[in-house]
């Protein structure tokens, strides 16, 4: 009995039972959605025999990023960084192209996403950079490396083109960077770049949505920012002074702050114009279609606007005890849009009621709880950052997947781990929960 | 290592404490979309997820008092094709050369439905509005193809054509503005017919009945998966009018054979002010506008005449006016009725000399009525002055509409001294006279006599005339009384006035020119006039009630045949068939009286 005792403590001290409950509460949970919602299709054996072959591969990734110690990723960060490379160019030179992107090796038995892995690997790899940038992370030259670092990650990303990666991985970059106690200054700068960049993008798809408005007045003008030199010329001196003045009134109201800030928020402005002329350039229509979409949600029911909306028909018929398993109209008659996929909080909402959403979004705030947690308790510093960037990845997912089916945040085609049908997905997110379990079994004090 | 830990130390709870914040806010917005607005929510995945195949019930029947239905139901049927498992061309190409023939469809046609069906999955409607002629063979091959079925709704149908079409009206498709006015709650679909006119218009809701359908599941691509539901249709409810069927068939059947088929005929039963036929021609056949689909209308007939005579057409009374200026010089003239006045065909007013339509000797009041003789009412009224038939006309509300609810009524015109004062002209001796024997600027509806002519049968009661008697609910048996008697005002005269009019008026049908209204068995007292129209042949009208030998009257009707010429020759024979319906209707045992 003694002996049995030992075991449990120490089968206790090596691995956090509440995060592999709502893990394991999750899986499950997903499994039957996924089983429900495709019930329906012709396909459906092939997708469900391929989650549960996938089941188990992403268990045994959960015992490799368990078992092994987070540390080798610092150490060899290097090897991951050629890992992430390689799998990329890989993609981008043997890959099939599916759906408008080439981002899938097609092997005998299976398909495999790698950018699915990649993101977890880019984390780990910042976080290893951050970590020996140590004291040194106030520096601009912090960012200036990160930049160089990431760069050709994104660039091969794009080159998918894999835009959901993009929307994920940054944000979680983003808390890493905080989480590692970066300059605030920056992250701001960083979030004024992000919020000009969207205010012309929403800016002007509005004007899209009512071309009325540019005929005159100031509608006028921001539409011609857009398209017309001398306007874009003029909003950069415009910007330029602007920007000039208020270095001029702190000096004068002797605020000292360093002039190169002033310099630097100018220019994230000007950068977030240029951004916004390249999206407005080089949008494609569907994804013109998605901002109108979020912007205007009810202007074309039948068109873009179908699919949240019917996701929200799906989750509001449901009510509080939902239909059943296996008993949504919505679902089962084809309502719901890529109800396996993108919109299968839809199909829990509609046959799992109230109680399933909440279930769900109470599991994914548990899992978010453990890993700040873990975070907390990690022997080293590259530990807490691991963490601090698997949360961010989950918050966002978590965000972005309640946020859209609410529609609070456009449509970005981003799965929800655990619960959408994606192998390489599931197999990745268990792995990143296995590094979390693999920081907690090294904590302090074991 | 702690000192590292201090220098960040808050930030990852900040940032869960953000995932708090946003976890909360999802989790009330679940609560708004799950439960607060649940209701509407599950009503949009059900319209979703049905298609109704929708079956038109029966609208109410509009019933003539005595229960003959002049609108009425018969069922039409609509061809589906709801899809079938054997898609093979050959076999499609089969099904349309079978079922073609039954419809209005080339097999052409029939195919390409039949192939567009098969591609989509979704139920599509093939011929809708079958009449049963069609629908026996179709029956039959219904049990032979799957996927072919037969929905039976139900179409209006006017069993007697022309019927009052005045009053009934007809029935068409909703344009935009109509669409937008309906209450969703009606359940009226863009295909759905109302009522354009008339009662059809006036009781729409009433008549509506609740439509049936069948209830079909179908995917986000309209194909169908099954059938959840037949639910049965709930007719609307019977409208039933005031009119006598038999009257109002013989007003219009001799209006349409009358001299020149224009005109209009009104009867109301004195007794209450209902209306007992309203007939106008000519009068259109509401049908063309709800045929069948394979029943071809011409267009012609659509552009319908809805130009209603008996409540729009306002003309001279002519001699029928003649009863206003004797009850004026009864009642205030003091006049001798038996004193003589020679008729010598003209009367000499001074400045003008005005004509009478034939020579007429020594005439009394009685023949003077009877003859309609205008030198006897040009004296009286010369005698008199303009100002007692001018009282007169208020008395019996000429000048005013009847107030009957109908669309579109005139008013028609009074006349006498004071309009003309008022417009601050003057009043001639000659205005008297013309005014005495019914023209001028005097101008009345046929409904107005019918009112007049009730008022005179009733003693004094002008009526508000109604047509609709009650509605009676065919789903729960109640019955909603509409039609109530109203007086608008009272003629009140001397009994012996009354007396005296009754007598000139029996005497005009005994032996004068209302004679072609004489019925054996029947107290009949009516007036003919002949209105002269400058512009063409006279308009002839006739004014009577009737009733049993020695009974009170029971009938008052107008007959009014435009450029009939003679008020006898043109309006008599339409009266007479009139009365004679009437009478013969109430009593069929009495065998017809006088040939």
């Amino acid at each position: 009995m003694a002996v049995l005792k030992t075991m449990r403590d120490s089968a206790r001290n090596k691995m956090d039972t509440v995060l592999l409950g709502a893990m394991i509460g999750l899986v499950v949970l997903g499994a039957l959605c996924i089983m429900s919602a495709v019930n329906s299709l012709s396909f459906s054996n092939a997708i469900v025999r391929t989650h549960l072959v996938a089941l188990p591969m992403g268990l045994c990734a959960f015992a490799i990023g368990w078992s092994f110690n987070y540390q080798i990723y610092n150490e060899q960060w290097k090897w991951v960084y050629g890992v992430i490379l390689a799998l990329l160019v890989g993609v981008l030179l043997f890959g099939s192209y599916q759906r408008g992107s080439r981002s899938w090796f097609v092997l005998p038995f299976f398909s495999m996403q790698p950018s699915e892995i990649c993101r977890i690997c880019t984390l780990l790899v910042v976080a290893a950079f951050l970590d020996r940038r140590g004291r040194a992370i106030y520096d601009t030259s912090t960012l200036f490396w990160l930049c160089v670092l990431l760069a050709p990650v994104f660039g091969l990303i794009m080159m998918q083109p894999d835009f959901s990666s993009v929307v994920v991985t940054l944000p979680a970059i983003a808390v890493l960077l905080y989480c590692a106690g970066a300059n605030l200054f920056y992250l701001g700068l960083g979030a004024l770049l992000a919020a000009t960049a969207g205010f012309f993008t929403l800016g002007w798809t509005y004007l899209y949505l009512h071309p009325e408005l540019t005929e005159q007045g100031v509608g006028r003008v921001f539409y011609l920012l857009a398209h017309n030199g001398w306007y874009i010329a003029g909003f950069c001196v415009f910007v330029g002074m602007l920007g000039w003045a208020a270095w001029w009134f702190c000096k004068q109201l002797r605020i000292f702050l360093p002039t190169l800030y002033f310099i630097l928020a100018t220019l994230a402005v000007l950068a977030g114009l240029a951004g916004g002329i390249f999206v407005e350039n080089h949008m494609k229509p569907h994804q013109r279609k998605r901002v109108e979409t979020f912007l205007a949600p009810r202007s074309d029911p039948q068109g873009a606007g179908y699919n949240v909306l019917q996701a929200q028909i799906a989750m509001g018929s449901g009510g509080v005890l939902g239909k059943g398993l296996f008993s949504g109209t919505q679902s089962r008659l084809g309502f719901v849009p890529e109800k396996h996929t993108d919109f299968i909080l839809a199909v829990a909402g509609e046959e799992l009621g109230l109680w399933g959403m909440l279930l769900v979004l109470g599991l994914y705030l548990t899992i978010l709880w453990r890993t700040v947690w873990v975070a907390y308790q990690s022997s080293d510093r590259y530990g807490y950052l691991v963490c601090a960037g698997i949360f961010g990845m989950f918050f966002t997912y978590m965000l972005v997947n309640f946020g859209m089916l609410l529609g609070i945040v456009p449509v970005a085609g981003i799965p929800l781990p655990f619960i959408s049908y994606g192998g390489s997905n599931l197999v990745s997110s268990l792995w990143a929960l296995g590094v979390v379990q693999s920081v907690y079994a090294r904590r302090i004090g074991v | 290592m702690a000192a590292i830990k201090t220098l960040f130390n808050g930030r990852l709870r900040y940032l869960f404490t953000a995932a708090l914040i946003v976890g909360g806010i999802v989790a009330l917005r679940l609560l708004d979309i799950q439960v607060l607005r649940h209701n509407s929510y599950v009503e949009l995945a059900e319209r979703n997820r049905t298609q109704i195949l929708y079956q038109t019930a029966p609208r109410g029947r509009i019933l003539t008092a005595d229960g003959v239905a002049l609108a009425s139901n018969v069922p039409s049927f609509s061809l589906y094709y709801l899809g079938s498992s054997q898609q093979e061309k050959e076999y499609l190409q089969r099904v349309a050369a079978d079922i073609a023939p039954h419809t209005p469809l080339t097999p052409g046609q029939v195919l390409a439905k039949l192939e567009e069906s098969g591609k989509t999955g979704k139920a599509t409607v093939l011929v809708e509005n079958l009449s049963t002629r069609s629908t026996v063979a179709l029956q039959e091959l219904q049990q032979y193809y799957p996927g072919i079925y037969l929905l039976e709704e139900s179409k209006r149908d006017y069993p007697y054509g022309p019927a009052a079409s005045h009053l009934i009206g007809y029935l068409g498709s909703m344009d935009e503005r109509e669409w937008k006015k309906r209450d969703p709650r009606q359940g009226y679909r863009l295909t759905s017919k109302i009522g354009k006119n008339g009662i059809e218009r006036k009781f729409e809701e009433q008549l509506k009945g609740k439509d049936g359908g069948v209830y079909l599941e179908v995917d986000y691509r309209g194909r169908v998966k099954r059938i959840i539901q037949d639910k049965k249709w709930a007719a609307g409810s019977d409208v039933y009018l005031t009119l006598n069927f038999a009257v109002q068939q013989a007003a219009q059947e001799a209006l349409k054979n009358s001299k020149t088929g224009r005109g209009a005929a009104v009867a109301l039963d004195p007794r209450t002010g209902a209306v007992l036929a309203l007939a106008s021609a000519p009068a259109y056949d509401p049908n063309v506008f709800v045929p069948y689909a394979d029943q071809e209308v011409p267009s012609s007939a659509k552009r319908i005449n809805e130009y209603n005579l008996a409540i729009q057409g306002i003309y001279p009374p002519a001699s029928t006016f003649k009863i206003i200026t004797g009850a004026a010089a009864l009642e205030e003239g003091n006049i001798d009725v038996h004193r003589k006045i020679t008729c010598t065909g003209a009367y000499d007013s001074g400045p003008r000399v005005f004509k009478c339509w034939g020579t007429h000797g020594p005439v009394d009041f009685f023949d003077g009525m009877s003859n309609s003789c205008d030198v006897y009412f040009y004296a009286v009224a010369a005698a008199m002055g303009p100002a007692p038939i001018e009282r007169m006309q208020r008395k019996f509300m000429f000048g005013r509409p009847t107030e009957i609810d109908l669309p579109g009524e005139k008013a028609g015109n009074m006349y006498g001294p004071t309009r003309r004062a008022r417009n601050k002209t003057y009043w001639f001796v000659g205005d008297t006279l013309n005014l005495s024997i019914g023209q001028g600027e005097l101008l009345v509806t046929p409904i107005k006599l019918a009112q007049f002519a009730a008022a005179l049968a009733s003693r004094g009661n002008v009526y508000r005339p109604y047509y609709v008697d009650k509605i009676v609910s065919n789903q729960t048996g109640k019955e909603q009384q509409v039609g109530e008697t109203k007086i608008l005002q009272h003629a009140s005269l001397k009994p012996s006035t009354y007396d005296t009019l009754y007598q000139a008026l029996k005497h005009t049908v005994d032996d004068g020119t209302a004679r072609r209204v004489k019925i054996k068995g029947l107290d009949v007292y009516a007036k003919t006039g002949t209105a002269q129209n400058p512009h063409g042949a006279d308009h002839g009208w006739l004014l009577a009630f009737a009733g049993r030998e020695g009974e009170e009257p029971s009938i008052a009707l107008a007959v009014f045949v435009e450029f009939g010429e003679g008020g006898s020759s043109a309006a008599g024979p339409v009266a007479r068939a009139m009365l004679e319906a009437y009478f013969g209707s109430l009593q069929p045992s009495v065998s017809r009286l006088e040939e």
